[in-house]
């Protein structure tokens, strides 16, 4: 992953995952979209989702980077934290 | 592993399977038991605890109709389905005397796990089927998720993985896991830093399991009974000729991880002497979200399918001391009949 992804791209990947994967339509991912109550993702989905952006992007994540997540606009943060 | 077996041994499987509450009882039952046994090993040495083992055994089996009554519409179906099936199982007559034996193959299963925990780890011999597909997979520097089951011994499994240099960690679910740990820091502090607690509504066993799987090791868990923290999260499938339920959760770890996934048991051969069976489930791949249900089904037949196979072969190493199948209150009027 470019040290220099902006958010934008970043927010870019995980949407690619979600609709690509997980397919979701692309109008129902935005930066407010709640990952269990818009998505209905359950903890085998967010395990799955995290290993596949993680595939992405080469940083490890655990369970107690996983609590903070509710919606997609968390998951990009926690990705832009760590670059 | 351990503990929370002992606490589904005949008598307190007696009570109803599944319930919070039941459950802690059952396991503050086992550390206690567990304790105890310990305690027996340790003073008296294996000759004399097997023959306490075979009197608790004994005590159970004498006091716990329900127990019985399970042993024996377990034995009645496994009969029924090795008619058509072949096995050993075919000549087994459903009764007392052959419940009686049913129980004294636990008691065995019970003095042979000591001993392994204990001084006479060195003295088990493994005949293995299969375990080479590990050697292939350290090469490769990645870890499986290994399903056994209540068939065999689990300890068994455990020591071949230690002798042969495999870190196999556990999953264990468990209300009572800090003194169940306190209780194993004690006989082995080893064997207590292999153990991953699964806690209900978390996700943090999941991450500990891809981590281990990462590292190049072995995650173990026992796959053929629904527990409490499972928490509905089961699909039925069919085992000895009817539908049972079983946890979804490693069959669909396995498909959102991509891991290899391996049936694995050890079965007694004698004293001391276990053959060991190591089976790959299906090559590993991951699988998209949409299918994953679906992946999961399959692996989880799959599961079922080989379970029935090695139950067949072993039918008295069973040690599912309940109402597997919800059928043995109706069979329990063929007690009447000698």
């Amino acid at each position: 992953m470019p040290a220099e992804a902006s958010r934008q791209e970043i927010l870019g990947w995980v949407v690619e995952v979600l609709q690509q994967e997980f397919e979701y339509a692309p109008d129902e991912l935005t930066p407010d979209t709640h990952l269990i109550d818009d998505l209905d993702l359950d903890s085998i989905d967010a395990i799955d989702l995290m290993v596949r952006l993680e595939e992405r992007t080469g940083l490890g994540f655990n369970e107690e980077d996983l609590k903070s997540l509710r919606t997609i606009r968390d998951v990009v943060d926690l990705f832009d934290g760590r670059l | 592993m351990g503990a929370s077996e002992a606490g589904r041994a005949p008598g307190a499987a007696a009570a109803a399977r599944g319930g919070a509450a039941w459950q802690a009882v059952a396991e503050r039952g086992s550390i206690w038991g567990l304790r105890f046994t310990v305690a027996c090993y340790r003073l008296l040495g294996r000759r004399a605890s097997l023959g306490l083992v075979y009197a608790v055994v004994t005590y159970f089996f004498l006091t716990d109709p329900a127990g019985r009554r399970a042993s024996r519409a377990y034995l009645a179906r496994v009969r029924r389905v090795a008619r058509t099936r072949g096995g050993p199982a075919a000549t087994l007559v459903p009764g007392l005397r052959a419940s009686y034996r049913h129980y004294c193959a636990f008691a065995l299963a019970i003095v042979d796990r000591l001993a392994i925990w204990f001084d006479r780890a060195g003295d088990f011999v493994f005949e293995t089927h299969g375990v080479e597909r590990f050697d292939d997979l350290a090469r490769e520097g990645r870890g499986a998720v290994i399903l056994g089951a209540h068939l065999g011994s689990f300890d068994a499994l455990r020591l071949l993985a230690k002798r042969t240099g495999k870190t196999v960690h556990v999953l264990m679910f468990t209300a009572n896991a800090p003194r169940i740990n306190a209780v194993f820091r004690e006989i082995s502090p080893e064997a207590e830093a292999r153990i991953i607690h699964a806690a209900p509504g978390s996700v943090a066993a999941a991450f500990e399991i891809r981590a281990c799987l990462r590292r190049g090791e072995h995650v173990a868990i026992l796959a053929d009974r629904m527990e409490a923290n499972d928490r509905g999260r089961g699909a039925r499938v069919s085992l000895l000729g009817d539908p049972v339920e079983l946890p979804e959760g490693p069959f669909l770890l396995a498909c959102a991880l991509g891991c290899p996934l391996f049936w694995m048991v050890a079965l007694r051969e004698g004293p001391a002497r276990y053959r060991v069976h190591a089976e790959e489930l299906a090559p590993a791949r991951r699988v998209r979200p949409a299918e994953r249900n679906g992946a999961a089904a399959e692996l989880m037949a799959a599961y079922a399918e080989r379970l029935e196979h090695y139950t067949l072969q072993a039918p008295l190493q069973w040690f599912n001391f309940f109402d597997y199948w919800g059928d043995a209150r109706a069979a329990a009027g063929e007690e009447a009949q000698p």
